[in-house]
């Protein structure tokens, strides 16, 4: 446990048929990040994180997990894995399943029981323990679900989709739990294709696209790297005032005039700094003056673009 | 691998704690019994009595005489009726029109010459009931025959004493040493084997696939095989089933014993007599026996929860699974449709074939082992033709299930599956 990287990804490639799932996917997730693996559906993501499972095998390349050159059935007292396709024994009971499960992942059968019992109590669940799967309602089916990947302390949380068909509710206790245990020191490796979601839990990122790599890195770096090309600009007595700033072609490439405020994309080669000394300079008062952040969505289209996003046509039945 | 231990208990609590379980222990004895002992009933108790006349055109009293026995024996009521020669068909047309009523099964007639020539007429509703006609002729031929006796002037005391019936007593000799087995009693114990052999191997093979199919069709087949192998996950899960079959065969086993220990209590408790002669011939069960049975239930159950497991990863749901699952039921049908053939003849060639060939030498071998006695270099190379066919479609199975567990929609054409096979 003192690799790192929690998993490490080196020219990962793997074929269905002709169809190239994943190509070439190199990625590291660092101990200890909220890590996003993120992509429209069909980019790969499913593949990836079955094949860190070691559920498939890659064509090609090497998978390293806490720095061992072995991947993720052997490990799995270390790893929690949620995948996309949920579902649990409809004929046991709750807490009977939840120790299984954990036993499954090496977990002892007595720690087992007595954490299980805690985790439903702390989800509220603490009644149904010793109820069928069957009576439950489908939210408390995933809350345990949920109990199930975390139950035996795993070093590694992976979740496929994880907020992909929860309720409000459950999602907010998912997302509590996810931070709370990534406070704790645990490692998330999560995939979704909602950005926005992404944007708000992860540290790290990396985006795929039709199997390939679009871009990785610490989140502020990704955005770093494609942004500070917008800005937004608010001056006294309206915009209106710079106007002959804004016109300066070789500042800016686009306005986009909100009448309080406008947005600015610079031109190629302009450093926002000299946009600023240039309004200063016309006599501007400027009140507001925020170099913008890209979304990730944003960077995605701009690096992809919006056809790329969508799903391709040949998508594979279980090989999302 | 201890992992499989935690597979192996899972699916033999769950189960064990159903109450399908707890029916099917309680039932299937009951159901035996009722297989066992209603085809044996039938056969000797037969139907409803069968009322006849006969039809008497004789001068020296054969026809009343013939009457009497017939009337004697437990499946008929027969009335004696004189009729002149001449009246013959008179009478005949009036008796058809009461078995057209219903109030009569048929009618024998009886001549002067039927002695002589043997020629004995019978009309009735129930010609083609050949255990009816088997009864009657029998009677009628033994009716005849101390008819020619008394008439060549044999004395009827003579007569009487020659007519006293055969009793053969069987008995089966096992590796030189008689047992008290009779021959009857060791074609029930093979009866009893074939068909614990076949539900047992069906049922828990079906279950294994049942089993299969749920963690396909819940989707919780991903989360397992995240930390198990898909070969430990199907290795614990036959192993898992197949110990609530041995749990199960364990219990009827122990409770059997238990009563035919106590079976003269038991009897007396129904009210029945207990004379050394009434006492219903119980078939010793040798211990080898038993250790072939658990052998050949074992290996036949790996074989076929393989195939079974196999069937239910390539298809989506139950039902389906069903259809698919008949190829391998027929393989396991074949041995039992043959069942007569083995027991008639448990030395000939169909019945050493079916014991050898390993897809029907878990169901054919034990029977042919409690039916007859069986070679032991047979047995050997029964036994290692059926494990060489195990270690082949374990492997086959294996890789099927391991490909097919993650794959959904259309089911796969045996193309498809050979190269599941090769590239798993």
């Amino acid at each position: 446990m003192t690799a790192e990287h929690t998993v490490l990804l080196e020219g990962v490639t793997k074929r269905f048929g002709d169809h190239e799932a994943v190509r070439e996917l190199s990625l590291l997730v660092p101990r200890g990040s909220i890590y996003g693996l993120l992509g429209p559906n069909g980019a790969g993501k499913t593949t990836t994180l079955r094949m860190i499972m070691n559920i498939i095998v890659p064509d090609d390349g090497t998978i390293t997990m806490f720095g061992l050159p072995r991947t993720g059935r052997d490990l799995s007292e270390r790893i929690g894995y949620m995948p996309e396709e949920r579902g649990l024994y409809r004929k046991m009971k709750v807490r009977d399943l939840l120790v299984f499960l954990a036993e499954t992942k090496g977990m002892a059968r007595n720690a087992a029981r007595i954490e299980a019992g805690q985790w439903l109590e702390r989800l509220g669940l603490g009644e149904w323990q010793d109820k069928k799967v069957d009576a439950l309602s489908k939210g408390m089916q995933q809350k345990v679900q949920f109990i199930s990947t975390v139950l035996h302390r795993p070093a590694l949380i992976i979740l496929d989709e994880a907020f992909a068909g929860l309720d409000p509710v459950n999602a907010q206790v998912v997302k509590d739990t996810v931070v709370r245990l990534a406070r704790e020191g645990t490692t998330i490796l999560f995939s979704t294709h909602i950005m926005e979601q992404a944007e708000k839990l992860c540290t790290a990122v990396c985006i795929i696209a039709r199997g390939r790599k679009v871009v990785d890195g610490p989140l502020g770096e990704v955005r770093r790297a494609h942004g500070g090309r917008h800005v937004v600009v608010a001056v006294e007595q309206g915009v209106g005032s710079a106007e002959r700033v804004l016109r300066d072609r070789s500042l800016i490439a686009k306005t986009d005039e909100y009448g309080q405020y406008a947005e600015l994309e610079l031109a190629p080669g302009a450093d926002a700094q000299r946009v600023l000394a240039a309004l200063l300079e016309a006599g501007a008062r400027v009140t507001r003056f925020e170099i913008a952040e890209p979304t990730l969505h944003k960077i995605f289209i701009d690096n992809v673009g919006a056809e790329a996003a969508s799903v391709p046509a040949h998508q594979g039945d279980a090989r999302g | 691998m201890a992992k499989i231990w935690v597979v192996i208990r899972r699916e033999f609590v769950e189960r064990v704690r159903t109450r399908w379980f707890i029916i099917s222990t309680v039932l299937g004895p009951l159901l035996m019994i009722a297989f066992v002992a209603v085809p044996l009933l039938l056969a000797r108790k037969g139907a409803e009595e069968r009322v006849i006349v006969v039809v008497d055109a004789t001068s020296a009293g054969f026809g009343r005489r013939l009457a009497g026995t017939l009337d004697q024996a437990a499946p008929l009521r027969a009335t004696w009726l004189p009729t002149p020669v001449t009246q013959i068909e008179a009478a005949s047309d009036s008796l058809a029109l009461l078995i057209g009523a219903k109030a009569l099964d048929g009618f024998v007639i009886v001549s002067d010459e039927a002695v002589d020539d043997g020629r004995i007429e019978y009309r009735g509703s129930n010609v083609s009931s050949p255990r009816d006609m088997q009864i009657l002729s029998a009677l009628i031929e033994e009716a005849v025959f101390t008819e020619r006796l008394g008439r060549a002037g044999v004395d009827a005391g003579v007569v009487r004493q020659a007519k006293i019936p055969l009793q053969l007593r069987t008995f089966k000799v096992a590796g030189a040493r008689t047992t008290a087995s009779s021959g009857e009693g060791s074609f029930i114990l093979a009866y009893v084997i074939w068909l614990l052999l076949y539900m047992g191997i069906l049922l828990y093979g079906v279950n294994v696939m049942g089993s299969v199919v749920e963690e396909k069709s819940t989707r919780i087949v991903e989360v397992l095989i995240s930390s198990l192998r898909p070969f430990e996950l199907l290795a614990g899960k036959i192993l898992g089933v197949g110990g609530v079959g041995l749990f199960q065969f364990a219990i009827w086993g122990v409770c059997g014993a238990a009563l035919v220990d106590r079976r003269e209590l038991l009897l007396r408790l129904l009210g029945q007599s207990v004379t050394g002669g009434a006492m219903p011939a119980f078939p010793e069960v040798p211990l080898a026996t038993v250790i072939v049975f658990l052998l050949f239930f074992l290996l036949g159950y790996f074989l076929y929860a393989a195939m079974f497991a196999a069937v239910g990863a390539m298809t989506g749901s139950e039902a389906e699974a069903r259809q698919a699952a008949n190829v391998v039921v027929m393989l396991l049908v074949l041995p039992s449709v043959l069942m007569i053939g083995i027991l008639n003849d448990p030395d000939g060639t169909l019945a050493i074939t079916l014991s050898l060939v390993p897809f029907t030498s878990p169901i054919a071998m034990p029977v042919r082992w409690a039916a007859a006695e069986v070679p032991l270099r047979e047995l050997g190379a029964s036994l290692g033709f059926l494990g060489m066919a195990l270690v082949a479609v374990t492997w086959v199975a294996g890789r099927i299930y391991r490909v097919g567990i993650l794959m959904y929609g259309k089911r796969p054409g045996l193309g498809e599956l050979a190269r599941w096979v090769r590239t798993a």
